[in-house]
């Protein structure tokens, strides 16, 4: 907008270009919360600042006071109809952009355009509370620069100063506000929880598992690319084939539909039965908002650190239990082992509860599952005849299986024998349960892809996966993937490596498409990953980095607040010699005619006459060069050097140099 | 009752530089030790701003609310610094104040100067609840802000204690600095209302005659070489680029005897308004002007000159202590003006101790 005006050469009073800067401040600053406020929000925030120019302009009648007031509370009970509430960052932001709207249209004087400007900077805040990515956190420095210039140029008494002057100084006053910066967010204590409620945000998407699942509802898969999780690996990562990430189990199954148990098991688990063997995999996972409060892990977590709510559940699941959902990323770090055994003892009742079918439900699959326990088998036997079972006949492992009626389990394994792994991990937990064998479906996912450039795992919503656990005396839980047997390069290539004739996916495996999206993940995942998961861990491995290991909570916030006081004001005392020293080497021309001043004292002791304030250098050297005949030369030479050094616009430190040299050397010998 | 406060917390701090910081000379550039800074009212609310941010942060985790929330923080800090650079450095010089008529506006010029090679900016001057400026000083250039006070009583006024401040930049800080110098403006007494006619039958008993040649303006002739350039007639090069030199003869008039004692009837700052009409008009008339006062004797005289010796002495006339009383010199803190008085030729128009 100013731009434009400036290219049409308008010459604006000044009270036009406060008003001017304010308003597009005042815009700028809002855009990254329209999305999240109600359309009328932004209208009349338009509206307000067109009225107000209209006022500047064409003398249109300030809406008198007691209209104003009206119209003040009227926004104010708006925004409370609208949102239900004032506390959390999407009603407090409509309020504020209402109010700034409000402010701006009675806005008189330099004084309220301040207040405007001044909430400019809270509105940015406001939008950084929500919005976390790298092109907003860029959109956000630019406004501050800009913001800064405003503030400058409306906090003056008179006129604008140049947009070149105000640009530079608002660029070096954050450039030099900027290692402040990096030290206080480094040091400053960061709180685990909050200090006050956080209303959950109504807007965020539950893109995530779900807590059910119902083959054969759903006739044709998603590939959803979106990211669920990133991994990355301390050292080497396992085998693709080893790669399930946990999620929650589902026991519940009324013939079509699997579901969570309700009460009972869930909770947290107490007694630790789980024995680990081999290697551990240690891994940090920076999970993506889902709207769950459950977490995933390599099959089998041992150890794990973030958040303080962390818990195992009962069934091997990770999860925070502080109830509800999770509003934003969570970082977390863990430790597992590929090779373990979950010998857990069952009780009599959880025997039965996870062997439960419905009564009516798959009888042709029980007649099946009968047929294989007539000679009294071990569990491993039941488990291998049904793999055979689902290897020998012509399953298909495909994406879009065609709808199952009634009995979805009994169509799946003998009409249709098409499905995904929802389809087949509910079959085979049905076999199994119809054997006699406790069993289970585990929710998560399976594989990843490496991002090359940022050497981190991609685990998306297309991996998502299903798989069942059974139950053995002598072993306890054991995962057996029923997917392995169907399509085992679903398990070792990932999810890719089947879908590769889809058209979707196929966009995507353009090469330079494919690179740029891993070079652009791996930018969002450095930033998400240290600047916006900066956080209380961080914090502490950046101290225990620093040789302060084994401190309590207390003690660590009282060590970084030390750290945080001493390095800033050593900071701050650098910064001030600093800026002082930049004031004194702008004077460096100065520091010439000091030089000169020198030399002319010198002369002096050999009867030359100081220069009067009225001789230039050149009329004093030839002046001195008369006098001194002998010196003449050399005389005439620092002349040219004091004036090279002094006026010559490129002069620099070398020519400032050249000049004291020639003037320590300078000798006058006796006549 | 906060004003009061905040008004008397000033008045101390003011006194209490003044005790470490000594008189000032007429000419002084700043230094550190001199410059004080705090925030300004809006610099309070924005730091209010940034806690409110901080807590916020706090509270969501929200490291890049963090992040902003340091970097404002930094940014008033690195303001405050540019803020307290705007002023450092720079020189301050009482330029001068012209003499003016009680009753007027007594206009004080001081200048402020720049060395450095960067621009200063908003540089403000503060008397009381008077104000000049903002000013921007450019890299090695010179800015006079001027101060004008009204004037009620003659004798002397002057800033005994004022303020060069700046907000520069963002108006988040107030940088200033107190001068104490000796800045003073000659008031000379309002003069009476016309009417009264000069009194006539000068001469009797006046010391001296004009002298000759050097008083009344006969006409011009061309400058040449070696010609006092106070009688160049400056106006005249002005219009036609001619330097000419401005003739004096004796004077047409007969000069005015001009005594304390032809008003028997008024009182004494009437007398002395009277007085200087008078001096206004015979002035104006061209005729010289003899001054008699009780105790002080100015021998008749011509020009602008002397009609300033003349209106300086009605305007330090002292009939007693009252006057005294008056005159700033008879507050603390002014020491230079005894000595300048000494060497003044004006000495003579001083009453005597």
């Amino acid at each position: 907008m100013t731009a434009a005006l400036a290219m049409r050469r308008v010459d604006l009073s000044l009270e036009s270009k406060r008003l001017l800067w304010t308003a597009a401040i005042v815009v700028g600053t809002s855009l990254p919360h329209w999305p999240t406020l109600a359309a009328w929000m932004p209208v009349l925030l338009l509206t307000a600042i067109g009225w107000r120019f209209g006022i500047e302009l064409y003398r249109w009648p300030t809406p008198p006071r007691p209209v104003r007031l009206a119209l003040a509370v009227g926004a104010f009970c708006a925004v409370l109809l609208q949102y239900r509430t004032l506390n959390g960052v999407e009603a407090g932001s409509a309020l504020l952009v209402v109010m700034v709207a409000l402010k701006f249209l009675e806005s008189r004087d330099q004084r309220d355009q301040l207040v405007l400007i001044m909430i400019a900077y809270f509105l940015m805040f406001a939008s950084l509370l929500s919005e976390r990515g790298p092109l907003v956190a860029a959109y956000v420095v630019l406004l501050v620069w800009l913001t800064t210039v405003a503030l400058i140029q409306i906090g003056r008494r008179g006129e604008f100063l140049s947009y070149r002057t105000t640009g530079a100084l608002s660029g070096r006053l954050l450039l030099h506000a900027l290692p402040l910066m990096a030290v206080l967010f480094m040091l400053f204590p960061r709180l685990p929880g909050p200090l006050w409620a956080i209303p959950g945000s109504t807007s965020s998407g539950a893109s995530g598992l779900n807590d059910t699942m119902s083959p054969g509802d759903i006739t044709n898969l998603g590939l959803s690319d979106e990211v669920a999780f990133r991994v990355e690996f301390d050292g080497q990562p396992p085998r693709a084939n080893d790669l399930y990430w946990r999620g929650p189990s589902l026991t519940h199954f009324n013939g079509r539909t699997w579901s969570m148990l309700q009460g009972g098991r869930r909770g947290e688990r107490v007694a630790d039965t789980i024995e680990y063997r081999g290697e551990s995999t240690s891994y940090r996972v920076m999970l993506e908002p889902d709207g769950r409060n459950w977490l995933f892990a390599l099959d089998m977590p041992a150890r794990w650190t973030g958040d303080n709510s962390l818990r195992m559940g009962s069934d091997y699941q990770l999860g925070t239990f502080f109830g509800g959902p999770r509003p934003r990323r969570l970082d977390y770090r863990v430790t597992s082992y590929v090779d373990y055994s979950a010998r857990e003892p069952l009780t009599e009742r959880e025997r039965e509860m996870f062997s439960a079918l419905p009564a009516e439900s798959s009888p042709r699959a029980r007649a099946l599952a009968s047929t294989w326990v007539t000679d009294e088998p071990s569990g491993a036997e039941i488990i291998e005849r049904a793999m055979a079972y689902l290897r020998s006949q012509p399953f298909q492992y495909t994406l879009t299986p065609p709808a199952l009626g009634a009995q979805p389990v009994d169509e799946f394994l003998f009409d249709t024998r098409e499905g995904f792994c929802e389809h087949y991990a509910s079959a085979l937990t049905v076999l199994l349960r119809a054997a006699g064998l406790p069993a289970r479906i585990v929710m998560g996912y399976q594989g990843g892809e490496l991002n090359g450039i940022g050497g981190y795992y991609i685990v998306r919503q297309s991996d998502a996966h299903a798989w069942t656990e059974v139950w053995l005396v002598d072993e306890g839980w054991v995962r057996v993937d029923a997917v392995a047997a169907v399509a085992p390069e679903r398990v070792a290539l990932g999810f890719d490596g089947v879908a590769a004739g889809d058209a979707a996916a196929a966009a995507l495996r353009i090469a330079w498409g494919r690179q740029a999206a891993f070079v652009w993940d791996a930018i969002e995942t450095r930033w998400q990953g240290w600047i916006i998961g900066y956080g209380p861990e961080l914090q502490r491995a950046l101290l225990e980095s620093l040789g302060f290991d084994n401190l309590r909570r207390a003690q660590r916030s009282a060590v970084l607040l030390g750290l945080a006081v001493t390095t800033t004001v050593a900071l701050l005392l650098g910064l001030s010699l600093y800026l002082s020293w930049r004031r004194r080497r702008r004077t460096a021309i100065d520091a010439a005619a000091l030089c000169f001043a020198s030399f002319v004292r010198q002369l002096q002791r050999h009867e030359v006459q100081a220069r009067a304030p009225s001789e230039g250098p050149c009329a004093y050297a030839e002046r001195a060069a008369g006098a001194l005949p002998h010196a003449a030369a050399r005389i005439r030479g620092v002349v040219e050097l004091y004036l090279r050094a002094r006026y010559e616009p490129d002069a620099d430190g070398a020519a400032l140099a050249a000049l004291a040299a020639e003037i320590a050397a300078f000798r006058v010998a006796r006549a | 009752m906060q004003l009061g406060v905040a008004r008397s917390l000033e008045r101390w701090a003011a006194t209490w530089a003044r005790r470490r910081q000594g008189a000032d000379a007429h000419a002084i550039a700043l230094k550190r030790r001199r410059i004080y800074i705090l925030p300004t009212r809006f610099g309070v609310v924005f730091s209010t701003m940034v806690f409110a941010m901080l807590l916020g942060s706090l509270n969501y985790a929200a490291s890049l609310g963090f992040a902003l929330t340091f970097l404002l923080a930094g940014l008033c800090f690195v303001v405050m610094h540019h803020c307290h650079n705007n002023l450092l450095g720079a020189t301050i010089k009482f330029v001068g104040a012209a003499p003016v008529f009680a009753g007027e506006r007594a206009e004080f010029k001081v200048a402020v100067g720049n060395d450095a090679a960067a621009a200063r900016f908003e540089i403000e001057l503060k008397y009381r609840e008077h104000t000049a400026g903002p000013v921007d000083v450019a890299d090695g250039a010179t800015e006079v802000l001027r101060i004008g006070l009204p004037t009620e009583h003659r004798g002397w006024v002057a800033l005994d204690r004022f303020r060069v401040e700046t907000r520069y930049p963002a108006r988040l800080f107030r940088a200033w600095t107190w001068v104490h110098m000796d800045t003073r403006c000659l008031v000379y007494p309002r003069p009476a209302d016309p009417g009264r006619p000069l009194p006539d039958g000068a001469g009797g008993g006046v010391g001296g005659r004009p002298h000759p040649g050097d008083d009344d303006f006969a006409g011009l002739r061309s400058a040449a070489p070696g010609d006092p350039p106070q009688r160049i007639a400056w106006k005249a090069y002005a219009r036609n680029d001619l330097l000419l030199l401005k003739e004096f003869a004796s004077g047409t008039g007969e000069p005015c005897l001009l005594a304390w004692d032809l008003l028997p009837e008024l009182g004494v700052e009437q007398r002395l308004s009277q007085l200087v009409r008078w001096c206004l008009d015979a002035d104006a008339a061209g005729r010289g002007i003899a001054l008699r006062l009780p105790g002080q004797d100015i021998p008749p005289g011509l020009g602008p000159k002397h009609l300033a010796v003349c209106l300086e002495a009605l305007a330090l006339f002292d009939a007693g202590m009252d006057a005294r009383a008056r005159a700033p010199q008879a507050r603390a803190g002014m020491p230079a003006v005894g000595q300048r008085r000494e060497q003044s030729p004006r000495a003579l128009a001083e009453p005597p101790r």
